[in-house]
Parts: structure tokens; sequence; C-alpha cells
């Protein structure tokens, strides 16, 4: 039992979430009165599960040994399209509960269909994941440009606006949606046949494929899961911001991937823990909420994410070129 | 030059944008004016020049997504030397173009040193940089360029008149686009080093056994792509007459896409000057065609994306077609 | 025969728990075929990489070539002295033309700063030349074929100057007529003063061009022999330090048909393919390298589909397109090449244990049974005897031989009818490789049909009930293994 404890603390996600727990009680050292404040723990709470979704579904298909470029703009799309038809129904006069119903269905299938475009072009033609996801990137955020012809999509009935701001038990929407889809997705990569096969596809996709492992077939459906969940951050960032525009969350493009390698995913594939992206997450999430408080300008949040990344990897090289 | 090797590869994408040009001149007869290419030159120039640098990159079989934000940092600082500075053409050219280096230096150090991968690195820095960038300025504009500067840009060569009695010329920006066309084939056909780019990009370890040194050769293309940008934020700067630090958000994007129209691989190794060239020239048409035949400008992007795609979908197919056929056993 | 090159004195090189060479040293002169020969890790590789600078050797020892101590050699340095190898997969550019493969290694010697196009050309017209070659200087390497490739290999070593080239294993994917083709050349250089040392497993090969043998045997320098003072027979005990000597099995004849192959053809990989694979039996399937025997095996894997041809198992025809049904229909095949097609180096034992049943081992809800997981490795490492017995190490940690246990294990617990095993013990150690045989043996007792494709016929000889030759994508001759020899054998594969 000792050994395990010790195990689990010297493990890459145990390391981890150290740093997490020391940046947290540095952020609340530093600032006790705010950083520790009911406002901003819930804020955060509504912040994180938005990004942590989409680092999620990035994670998934960096393990594939692909990236998804077209992210924030499967998100976005989605959420226009379902937005567009939710708001229409409203405006109708529909049933609230009935618009944000259909437009929830309509964004998941929206995704879904960005999904089987990325996979279809990734798994079964084969074309480089970066440029496959490139050229949809374009495409999504053209289709959707030409839908609102660059303004937002508004008029969402109000019972949408409880999925992002409302709470259960006191626990915010978001938050609760956020843990199931940790557990969903830990099943799924971790515990499922499916995401066994795709650490091995991800490693060496001949062998996989030699092995009697239907690669194409399982690429393909990672792409298309990983829609689905961009669509679940899309729903909660339009509820959140109570309208759809293209431009949403394109800045998590870069945090996504960014999460998933501080989190310890092999860039190139194969390897990657869900806990370690979700503490990779909650980290990222402290420090922009706690620069955030010591009115750190925004931009300048960028700047130390980005430093944070280049920092880690730096740290990653030189500590692997010490072992060997 | 033999002719054989005068570029097979290059006639695909030829033929689309000849047939692309007459398609747009059927529609829009405007398109085959001098007037309209001469715009259409003067609207890429930037584009064209950081396409080549992206080039060079995407040949070492890396990638930078940092270009948009290092062409912003560099405006903003051109913007700011020009007004506090020196106006002096020369003191512009030298203060962008040693920031730009730096900033692709950056990069290079990143991948080449510390074995970042190129996409990791280059967005950590394009996240430093633009935030940066954007924190310094706030987003405003810079405005109030020198009037001997913004002179500078609107000078015009082999001006001529025309019917209507309005006179134009060759932008004096293409100055600096035609010898970075030069220069980067120079360094990519004639210098060691340029064949270093390709013999790394194809085979990385019989490149290093050969006795190229790939870390230099990455250094030395992140920089250069640098410097070329800084050359590209000197035109955009005489072209715009102010600076906007927000002006080259998802610019990235655009760059790369065309140089993979220009037939260049993601996976290095392969591509060429040529290429890309024709990849610029065939971006801009199809942006310059939708525009004359009224097409709302978003549908730009998806043309783009739908063409990205495609291309290399086709070849992909035709390739495993080939694997497919391939004789393996000489069967008696 | 001319003067001495290179002199290799008191070589050792020592890893970690391993001494890969130990005190060797010979002479290899100019103008002779210098065959190094030598079990799987007997040390030519690491002699080769000693030689290209790749490792230092430990204190003590030496290379000098024409009287010049070659000390601290790095790759360049070695390339500047003129020692070239031509490694398997050649090192060359596809993307670059035939002519920068060539000649392109000279401008960077040189430390140019620009390169000279008609310079090259004219180095790779003299070094093509030389070999009697005629190729289109401008063609992309990638466009040509592998023997193209290798010829360019050794046309670039021309280039540099090259005065000791190593071969190593320049055969194994050549065809006849290639192989045919390379040693013209390689005796053309030989008159010209280079000095070629040449590494091979085919003895037929190493007699027919070379000079002089070198044998190494674990690590150690066995000795030096001319060409005329050695057999094949003598050759090989030098080499294993005892004759080959496999367990025979006895041959039976099985009625049984399990597996009946009718008129397999594909274009560009083999014509009329017909056999039966009965059960319990084992059939050696052999011919040369390049005869199409894996397009054979993979086409009925599913990995190279058909252009024509039936496929009855049991008797019912069966249609395979894709390897999920091979698994499935209960095929299983166990690929030559281990490292890059057989196992996921990166992932434990266990993970590459369960990944071929990870359906049978899963919940209907698509979860995987951890306990049953664990349970299935432990279950066959146990009756395969993998060591380190420990599901969680990393396949790349394990040795050949166990590597390949791992491999069979993961198709074992399919409980396939059909195994087809491809080379397999390509790279193992001797008594590895005996253990296999016995494995494989025990396999086709308990009712299993086994194709074995080797190039080794003393392995088939061992093991096989039958023998189906191949040659030029057609099996040649089907014959029952009791009382045949090496020689019957290859006279039909030749």
């Amino acid at each position: 039992m000792k050994s395990g404890v010790k195990k689990l603390i010297v493990s890459k996600e145990g390391i981890l979430f150290c740093i997490f727990l020391f940046v947290f009680f540095l952020m609340s050292l530093l600032s006790p009165g705010r950083f520790l404040s009911w406002y901003n723990l819930q804020s955060m709470a509504y912040q994180l599960p938005e990004f942590g979704i989409l680092a999620l579904s990035m994670m998934i298909v960096i393990v594939t040994g692909g990236i998804n470029l077209s992210l924030t703009y499967t998100a976005t799309l989605s959420m226009i399209v379902g937005g567009m038809v939710m708001a229409n129904i409203s405006a109708a006069g529909g049933n609230g509960i009935l618009a944000v119903l259909a437009g929830i269905v309509i964004m998941i299938g929206m995704a879904s269909l960005c999904g089987v475009f990325n996979g279809f072009v990734v798994a079964y033609i084969g074309v480089t994941p970066m440029l496959a996801t490139l050229g949809a990137m374009t495409l999504f955020e053209g289709i959707s440009l030409n839908i609102t012809k660059g303004g937002a999509i508004s008029g969402f009935p109000f019972e949408f606006l409880m999925i992002g701001s409302g709470t259960v038990l006191g626990i915010p929407i978001p938050m609760i949606l956020f843990i199931l889809i940790i557990v969903g997705t830990w099943l799924f990569l971790e515990r499922s046949k499916m995401g066994m096969s795709i650490y091995m596809i991800g490693c060496n996709p001949k062998v996989a494929l030699y092995s009697g492992v239907r690669v194409k077939r399982i690429i393909f459906q990672t792409y298309l899961i990983a829609s689905v969940l961009a669509a679940i951050a899309g729903v909660l960032m339009a509820s959140r911001y109570n309208s759809a525009k293209e431009s949403y969350g394109s800045s998590y493009l870069l945090q996504a991937v960014a999460a998933s390698v501080l989190g310890g995913t092999n860039i190139s594939g194969g390897e990657g823990k869900i806990a370690g992206t979700v503490i990779a997450v909650m980290i990222l999430q402290v420090i922009s909420s706690g620069l955030n408080i010591f009115g750190l300008n925004r931009y300048l949040t960028n700047v130390v994410m980005g430093g944070i990344l280049i920092v880690v990897l730096t740290i990653n090289f030189l500590t692997e070129k010490r072992s060997k | 030059m033999n002719i054989k090797s005068l570029k097979i590869k290059e006639l695909p994408i030829l033929l689309i944008l000849l047939l692309l040009s007459l398609i747009i001149t059927i529609a829009n007869p405007t398109f085959l004016t001098v007037e309209n290419f001469l715009d259409i030159l003067k609207s890429n120039l930037v584009l064209a020049m950081m396409a080549l640098g992206m080039l060079m990159v995407l040949l070492t079989g890396g990638i930078d997504v940092s270009v948009a934000s290092i062409i912003a940092a560099v405006t903003v600082i051109t913007g700011q030397s020009l007004i506090h500075f020196s106006s002096n053409i020369f003191v512009t050219i030298l203060v962008a173009c040693l920031s730009g280096t730096l900033m692709g230096l950056v990069n290079g150090l990143l991948i080449a040193k510390l074995k970042i991968p190129p996409i990791v690195a280059t967005l950590g820095t394009m996240s430093v940089i633009l935030g940066l960038v954007l924190y310094l300025t706030n987003g405003a504009w810079i405005t109030g360029i020198p009037d001997s500067f913004i002179e500078f840009g609107r000078i015009t060569l082999f001006s001529f008149e025309l019917v209507d009695g309005r006179t134009i010329g060759f932008p004096v920006q293409v100055l600096f686009l035609i010898p970075v066309i030069f220069l980067t084939w120079f360094i990519l056909k004639k210098t060691v080093i340029g064949r270093g780019i390709y013999a790394i990009g194809g085979n990385l370890e019989s490149a290093e056994r050969m006795g190229f040194k790939a870390d230099r050769i990455l250094i030395f293309v992140y920089s250069f792509e640098g410097f070329l940008i800084g050359l590209a934020a000197v035109v955009h700067t005489s072209i715009m007459r102010q600076v906007d630090p927000n002006a080259f958000l998802g610019f990235e994007m655009q760059v790369i896409a065309a140089v993979v129209l220009g037939g260049a691989s993601v996976l290095g190794g392969f591509g060429s000057v040529l290429g890309t060239v024709i990849g610029v020239s065939l971006f801009c048409v199809i942006n310059n065609g939708l525009i004359l035949m009224h097409i709302p400008v978003f549908w730009q992007k998806i043309v783009v994306g739908l063409i990205i795609i495609g291309s290399i979908s086709i070849d992909m197919i035709q390739k495993q077609r080939v694997e497919k056929n391939k004789i393996r056993v000489d069967v008696e | 025969m001319g003067r001495t090159l290179v002199e290799i004195e008191k070589i050792s090189k020592i890893f970690p728990g391993v001494k890969a060479l130990q005190n060797v040293g010979f002479n290899i002169n100019t103008g002779e075929i210098h065959a190094l020969i030598g079990e799987n890790g007997a040390g030519k590789s690491t002699l080769i990489k000693i030689l290209s600078g790749v490792y230092q050797p430990e204190a003590g020892g030496k290379i000098t070539m024409n009287g010049k101590v070659l000390e601290e050699l790095t790759p360049l340095e070695s390339l500047r002295n003129g020692i070239v190898v031509i490694y398997q997969d050649f090192s060359l550019f596809p993307n670059l033309s035939v002519m920068e493969n060539i000649a392109l290694g000279h401008s960077v010697e040189k430390n140019d700063t620009l390169v000279s196009w008609k310079a090259m050309e004219a180095i790779a017209a003299d070094a093509l030349d030389q070999l009697g070659l005629i190729l289109d200087f401008h063609v992309p390497l990638g466009e040509l074929s592998v023997a193209k490739q290798q010829l360019v290999a050794i046309a670039r070593a021309l280039a540099n100057n090259a005065k000791l080239l190593i071969l190593d294993e320049p055969t194994s994917s050549l065809s006849k007529g290639e192989v045919k083709k390379l040693f013209e050349i390689m005796l053309s250089l030989k008159k010209r003063g280079i000095a070629l040392l040449f590494i091979s497993h085919k003895l037929d090969e190493l007699f027919a061009v070379s000079d002089r043998f070198t044998v190494l045997r674990d690590g150690q320098y066995i000795g030096t022999y001319s060409e005329d003072e050695l057999d094949d027979d003598q050759l090989i005990s030098l080499m294993v330090g005892r004759k080959i000597e496999y367990t025979i099995y006895p041959k039976n004849k099985k009625e049984e048909p399990l597996l009946e192959i009718q008129n397999f053809s594909k274009k560009g990989n083999f014509q009329d393919i017909n056999f039966t694979l009965h059960k319990g039996e084992i059939l050696g399937l052999t011919g040369l390298v390049g005869a199409g025997r894996t397009e054979v095996a993979q086409a009925i894997f599913g990995l190279n589909p058909v252009d024509e041809g039936t496929m009855l198992l049991d008797g019912a025809p069966l249609v395979i397109n894709t390897p999920d049904e091979a698994v499935k229909a209960g095929i299983a095949y166990v690929p030559e090449n281990r490292l890059q097609e057989g196992l996921v180096l990166r992932k434990s034992i266990e993970d590459n244990i369960s990944l071929s049943v990870l359906d049978s081992i899963s919940a209907n809800n698509g979860l995987v049974d951890l306990t049953l997981k664990r349970s299935l490795t432990e279950k066959w490492m146990d009756q395969l005897g993998i060591r380190p017995n420990n599901p969680q190490m990393l396949a790349s940690k394990l040795s050949g031989g166990n590597q390949q246990r791992v491999v069979i294990s993961k198709w074992l617990a399919t409980e396939p009818r059909v195994l087809i095993v491809d080379e397999p013990t390509n790279g193992i150690d001797i008594g590895a490789k005996s253990e296999i045989h016995q494995l494989l043996r025990e396999l086709a007792a308990s009712g299993l049909g086994i194709l074995v494709i080797s190039s080794e016929l003393p392995e088939i000889l061992a093991i096989a009930d039958r023998v189906a030759v191949m040659r030029h994508g057609r099996i040649i001759t089907q014959m029952f293994c009791e009382g045949l020899n090496q020689e019957d054998i290859m006279s039909k594969a030749l």
C-alpha cells in the first residue's frame, strides 16, 4: 500500500498533481481574499469545463497519432447551425425546452458530420491529419461565416442559458457535464477495447493492422467521437456567451494542444492519460484565473501560457537527456 | 536546365491556375486587365514572401504556425521605429529584418537544440509573441507613420497612363518580392545548405551521416523565414500606411495553405520555389475571382479548404493505386 | 592480391553486460572481396559500426589504413578516409535526383557554400560510367527499383572515393538477375583495387565472389581463411562452433485437409498457387527471397487480396479481404519483420498479447476485463516460457527469442486453426531457435495447420512435414520432407 502511494506520487500524473497543488496554494497565498473567493472558484468552475472538454477531444485524436486543427471550428460551426434552428423555433414562439433539445441534437449532428468528414479524409483517404484538419478548419470557418455573415447568432431561449449557468445541488451544470465526460473518456480510452486499440495504433498502426485491428475504422470513429465532444464544448460556450459566432474559443486550439502535451500525451501518438490532461487543464485554468485576479493583462496570460509550454518541454528534454 | 526536369510536377497545378483564370475571365473580363493584375500583385506580396519562408520550413519536415504573430510583432516594431527612431527606409528594413530574424532564431533554437516538435514549439512562441504584441499595443492601431515612408510606399515603377487618364504602374514593393524569390530559389537550388534542406527533409539520418549539420540547417531555415517576415512587414507597413496588430489573425493558415497548394509536402523533402509561386498565385486568383464573380467573400475560405483537401486527397489516392499495383515479384 | 589496406588490431567493444567484440584483428587488402561472416550477434554489425565511426572501440584497439592510424574515428572522418558502408536501407534520399544522391556528398565534404550542378553531373556520370550503368540523372531516386537504388548507393560510394566498401547484406531484396549484376559490379570494383567487405548470410553467394573469409563468433575472432581452404560445411562449423544440427522431427503424412488454396493469382505477385495444408501438419514454404512467399502468405491473411483464386477452410469457401476477417476465420500470421510488423515495442508484453483478442476479453459494453487480460497474458507467458516473467515489461526490452514468443502468444490467444509464420527464427540465437521449433511442432501436434516460410533450409528440413518450393511467383514443386536434403530443395529454388 505504501509503495502504491509512492508510485502514484512519482508517476507523471502524481507530479502534475503536485504542481497543481503548488500553483493553487501559491495563488491562494498571494491573494487569499480573492483567489479563494466563492465568486472566483465558481467562475473557474464555469470556464474549466469547456476548455477541459476541448482538451480531452484534442487528446484522444493526438493519441491516435493525429491532430485536429479544426477542433474549435467544429465546435463553433455546430453551435451556429444548431443555434440558428434553436433561435428560429424560439422566435416562432415554440416551446423553449423543445427548442433547446432540437438545437442540441442538431449541434451534435452537425459536429458528427464534421467528424465524419475529418475521419474519412484522414482514415480512408490517408491524408496527413495536420493537413486534412487544416483544410477542414478553413472549410468549417468558411461555412460558419457564410451562415452568420460575420455576425453572431443570438436569440436563444432562456432554457438554453441554464445549461451554462445553472446549478444542480450547488454544482454548476457545466462542471457536472465535465466530470461525466472525464469518466466517459477515461472509460473509453483507458478501459475499452477501442481505447486500447487506439494506443496501439498511435504507436504503430502497421502492427495493429497486422494483428487484425480495424485501424481505419477506429481512426474514423475517434475523429467522430472527438467532434461530438467538441460540440458539447460548443453548447457550453454558446450558452455562456448567449450567442454563437465562428471565432468563439479559437484560442482554445493552442491551449488544448498545450494541455495534452503538458499532461504527458506524446505529440506523435500512442501515449497519454486522461488524468494527466485533466490536471494540466486545471493547472492552466488556475494560472490564468490567478493572473487575471492579480490584474495581469489578459494578453500577458497568453504569454505566460506559451512560456509554460516551452519551459515544460525544455525541462522534459533536459531530464530525458540526463536519464540517457 | 534540362527541359524534362522543367517541373512536370508543377504542370498540373499550373494548368489548374490557367483553367481557373479562364473561367474567371469568362465570368468577368475585368479579371484579365493590367489593373486587376497589379491589384492582385500588390495585395499578395506579403503572402508570397511569407510563403517562400514557409516553403523552406515545410521542406525540412517542419511547420511554423507562429508566422502570423511574428509579422504582427515586426509590423508593430517597424511602426514604432519609423515614428520614434528613424524614417530612413534602410534603417527601417534593418530593424524589421533584425527583429524578424531574431524571432525566427528562437523558433529554430527550440526546434533544433531542444528537439521540441515544430508544431508545439511554434504554437508556444505564437502564444508568447502574440500575447506580448497585444499587451503592448492593447490592440490599438499605430498611425502617424512619417510622410517620407508613406511617399516611398506610393512609388510606382514602369508607370503608364490608362485610357481613362489614371496612371498606374508596378508598386515599388515588388522590388522586395523579386529579390526574395530569387534569393530563396538561389539558396534552395544553388547552395549546399539549400540542398541540405531537401536532404534532411528526405532522410534526416542519412543527411547527418553525409555530413550535414541538421541543427544548423534548421536554425538557418527558421531564422531565414524570420528574415523574410521582416521584409514582408516593411512591405505591409508601406502599403497599409498604418499598423493594425490584429491584421494577421489566422494568417498562418493562409500561408501554409498557399504553400501546400503549390505542391509542397508537410512531411518534408518535396516542394519548389516555382511551385510555391504558382501556389500563391492560385490562392490569389481564387480570392480575386470570387470577388470579381460577386461571390461573398466568405466563400473564399470554403473554396480554399476544399482545394487543399481535394488536391491532397487526389494525390494520396493516386499514390495508393501505384502502391497497390506495384510489381513485387517478377512472375515467370 | 593487393597490398594491405586496412589493419584491424585488438578491437574490443563492451556494452553494459555484453562483450560485443573481443580482441578482433585482421587485415583487409586492396582489390579483394573479403567476406565477414558469423551468426546474428557474432559482432559483425558492431565491427562495421566501429569501422564507420559510429562506435568508438575500447582503448587498446587500433585501426590503420594505408599505414595511417585512424584515431577517434567519427562517421564523417571514416567517410573522408574512404570507408563507405552500403547499409541495407542504402541511406539515400528518395526526394533528390539520382545525380544528387551520388554527388551531393562531395560538396558537403569540401565544405562548399555553393553547389555546382555541372560538377555534380560530371561526378555522377563518372561514377555511373565506372559501374557501366545507364540511368536518367534527373529522376528522383524514389522512383527507381530497389536494385537500382542500391547501385546508386554504390555509385555514390565510388564518387566518394571509396577505398573500403562495406556491403551489409546487399542481396537481401534483389532478384537473381539483379544479384548477378551486383556481383559483376563487385568484381569490377575489385579489379580497380577497391577493397570490399561483404556481409551475407547466403553461403552460395559468399563463395561465388569472396577471396577470403573472416569468421566471427560470439564477438571473438575465429580466423581468416582463403576461399580454397574452405567448403560450406567447414565454414558453417566455424561460424557456429559446431555443425548446425537442429533436432529433426519425425515426418507425418496427414490426410485431413484444413486450408486449401486453389489457383491463387495476383498480378506482379504470384501466379497459379495451389496447395493444401492439412490438420496437424507443418508445411514449409521456401524459395529465394523475392520468390513471392510473403506475398502469398499476406494474400491468405487479407493483407494482399488476390485477383483470382479460391480458398477453402474445412472444405467451405472463404473470402478474406482484410486481416480482421482472417483472424475471425481462425487464420493467424506471424510476420517476418518482428520489430516493425509484429510488436508494438513501446507497449508491454500484456498489451501486445491481448491486442488480437480485445474482442473476446471485453464485456458487451466494450470495456476490457483487466483480470481476464492479465490471466490470459500470464497463461501464455507461462506456456511459452517468456522471460522475464513480467507482463508489464516493455516489448522493446526483450530478447529476440522472447519477442518472437510474444508474437506467437498473441496469435495462439486467438485460438487459430491455421498459423502462418514468416521466417520464425530470424535474428534469434541458436538455443531459442530450437525452442521455437519445438513449440511449432507441439502446436502442430495439437491439431493446428502451420505454414512455415523460411529461407533456412535446415530449418524447413528439421520441422516441416512437407515443403513447397517457390520460384518467380510460382510453386515449382511440393515434396514430402522425409529423406530430403538441402540440395534437393535448393536445386528447385534456384
